[in-house]
């Protein structure tokens, strides 16, 4: 049986006592393969990846990551689990105020001890992986959107996490670009053994990148199997979903 | 133009039930319904040429008016044309709320005294934070922007010299001139020196520099924290273990610590220098015996007294800039409104904090001036 690195059992959640944003959601994420999360937008899939990192916390549930209750955990516990962690956020969340050098080198230069001239010669080497390496200098006011997405994956595989958060990296991006996207993420998962879960709605990329596949619907998992399974499924719902594209 | 006729109980349109002639439509048939309560009438569509959205709507409305004078109102003959809009504009069934409802005036007012309670939890929260972190950043750099310090001094210091020095300058001028004109009259015309140095040294110095930083600089730490807050670069800090506070707030405060006190000085010295122009131009009183009186009634505890307070004030306008930016809402408009409300609120504070201390100092070494 393939090791669960995310497990989230029953979580429920919401930001106002009468709102429930989150209904006892469960889903598992399994190592080396991509987890795909997708529903219509309002449906709380970055509400669900944010609370992976605790940047919420659930009303009620359990998230175990790598095997270990990160609710309830202590801060410098959780601080040292979050370094095997990449995020990448809905709009990619750089650091506007310096160029995408330093944005890379922020993770390595916070969480390791390496030398100047080696955090340098990292970033360099994770922003050829992103095709950005001419970009090195720019600041991210100075990135199109594609760029920027690229940039801030550049950043968080800076510490070469074994797990990987993407909030819809695609959204935004022109065909060719997620293409590029999604052949980069298949790399990392090929090559490096990454874990990933992935929010989108993007249905080309789905169909390119899922393993398996989430499918949740007003706060609620409707679906959750292969990406095969998830598009012979008969609900109504899904296959419209699958259908418009 | 539409007409509205009642016959029997029966109400009849006739015209165009569109837009333009919905209003006056409503207020006929309003008018009409009055002597129907609790009895029964029809709408006669028959004659209706065109309907839009807004004609619908009317129908609705008078519907539900109806219902609540207890009248049993039947629509009748409508016309082909006008069934399609109906299906489609109708909101007949569908007007209750769906989504959460906002509260009334009053559920407001009562969340707002318990939402101002969690506020200043909230702002201890961050007092707490941030003193915590400030003392951990002096021993260990890890966790703190690089190259945020200097940066800073700049930014908050630095930048801020011209127009402190040309405030302070004016300032001290303007006071020297409207007391210069009073104590001549007595020919006590060489206090000014010790009515400014005082003035300036004690009160005027750390609050004309502790506005002009706000206005400078708390703004731009709320608006830049509230940028970070809304584009979800907070977010992406915490999810690498960074804490914001720590990474972003810290080296400004370190930043605001050190230069506070600078600009303070510099702005204690130049308005005192304003109002020896004065003294030399108007009063005709040199610059030796300006000073002369200056060091005579200007104690070190007077200038401890304005650098304390530039400390405090240091700390107030990072603080509350700081706490408005955490906790904006929405998205960029949200940025604005903040940005505005902090200064509002740091300078607030600032006179406040300087009322307060004034009196401190004042009964705390007993009644001695
Ligand atoms: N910070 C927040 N405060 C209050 N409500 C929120 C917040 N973030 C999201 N929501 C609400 O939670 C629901 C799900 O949002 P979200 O998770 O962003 O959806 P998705 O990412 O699937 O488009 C929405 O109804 C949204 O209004
Ligand atoms: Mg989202």
């Amino acid at each position: 049986m393939a090791t669960e690195i995310v497990k989230v059992t029953n979580l429920t959640a919401g930001f106002t006592p009468e709102q429930e944003v989150l209904k006892r959601v469960s889903f598992t994420a399994n190592e080396g393969e991509v987890t795909v999360i997708l529903g219509a937008s309002g449906c709380g899939k970055t509400t669900l990846l944010k609370h992976l990192i605790r940047l919420y916390e659930p009303r009620t549930g359990s998230i175990r990551i790598f095997d270990q209750e990160i609710t309830g955990m202590d801060e410098p516990e959780f601080n040292t689990l979050l370094r095997k962690i990449g995020v990448l956020f809905q709009n990619g969340a750089l650091l506007n105020s310096v160029s995408v050098e330093e944005n890379v080198a922020i993770p390595l230069e916070q969480h390791t001890k390496l030398s100047v001239d080696l955090i340098k010669r990292l970033v360099h080497v994770k922003l050829r992986l992103v095709e950005l390496e001419h970009a090195l200098h720019l600041l991210p006011s100075e990135l199109s959107g594609g760029m920027r997405k690229r940039a801030a994956l550049a950043r968080a595989i800076a510490l070469d996490p074994p797990l990987l958060f993407c909030d819809e990296p695609s959204a935004g991006l022109d065909p060719t670009t997620t293409a590029a996207l999604d052949y980069l993420m298949l790399k990392l998962r090929d090559e490096l053994g990454m874990t990933m879960v992935i929010v989108t709605h993007v249905v080309p990329s789905i169909l390119r990148i899922a393993d398996k596949a989430i499918f949740m619907d007003k706060g609620q998992v409707l679906f959750s199997g292969t990406l095969e399974e998830c598009r012979s499924t008969g609900i109504e719902k899904i296959d419209r979903f699958f259908a418009e594209g | 133009m539409i007409i509205v006729q009642l016959i029997h109980n029966t109400l009849s349109i006739e015209g165009p039930l569109v837009i333009a002639e919905v209003p006056r439509a409503l207020e006929e048939i309003e008018r009409r319904l009055q002597a129907f309560k609790g009895k029964e009438l029809d709408v006669d569509l028959s004659g209706v040429e065109r309907i839009d959205s807004a004609g619908v709507s009317l129908l609705d409305e008078v519907t539900v008016r109806a219902a609540h004078r207890s009248i049993t109102l039947r629509i009748r003959h409508v016309p082909k044309h006008a069934r399609e809009a109906l299906k489609i504009f109708s909101s007949r069934g569908r007007m209750e709320p769906t989504g959460p409802k906002r509260d009334t005036f009053f559920v407001r007012l009562g969340e707002g005294v318990v939402n101002m309670g969690r506020a200043s939890l909230d702002f201890l929260y961050l007092i707490a934070d941030t003193a915590y972190f400030s003392i951990v950043g002096l021993v260990n750099k890890r966790g703190l922007r690089k190259g945020e310090f200097v940066n800073q001094s700049v930014l908050i210091g630095m930048n801020a010299l011209p127009i402190v020095a040309l405030i302070s300058f004016l300032i001290g001028f303007i006071l020297a001139l409207q007391s210069a004109a009073q104590l001549r009259q007595f020919g006590a015309a060489i206090y000014v020196a010790d009515l400014i140095g005082i003035a300036m040294t004690r009160e005027m110095g750390p609050i004309m520099t502790a506005i002009v930083v706000s206005g400078r600089s708390g703004s731009a730490i709320a608006s830049e924290i509230a940028t970070m807050v809304v584009t979800e670069e907070n977010d992406a800090l915490k999810s690498m273990a960074l804490h914001p506070v720590r990474y972003v707030l810290v080296p400004k405060i370190y930043a605001i610590t050190v230069t506070m006190p600078l600009l303070t000085t510099l702005s204690v010295i130049i308005g005192i220098l304003g109002a020896m122009v004065i003294s030399i131009t108007y009063l005709g009183i040199g610059p030796k015996p300006f000073f002369e009186e200056l060091r005579t009634v200007l104690y070190l505890r007077d200038v401890l007294t304005g650098l304390a307070k530039s400390f405090i004030f240091a700390w107030i306008i990072a603080l509350v800039g700081a706490y408005y930016g955490f906790r904006v809402r929405g998205g960029s408009e949200g940025v604005g409104r903040v940005t505005t409300a902090s200064v509002v609120a740091s300078i607030f504070w600032v006179i406040l904090a300087d009322s307060l201390m004034g009196l401190i100092f004042y009964f705390g070494q007993g009644v001695e001036y």
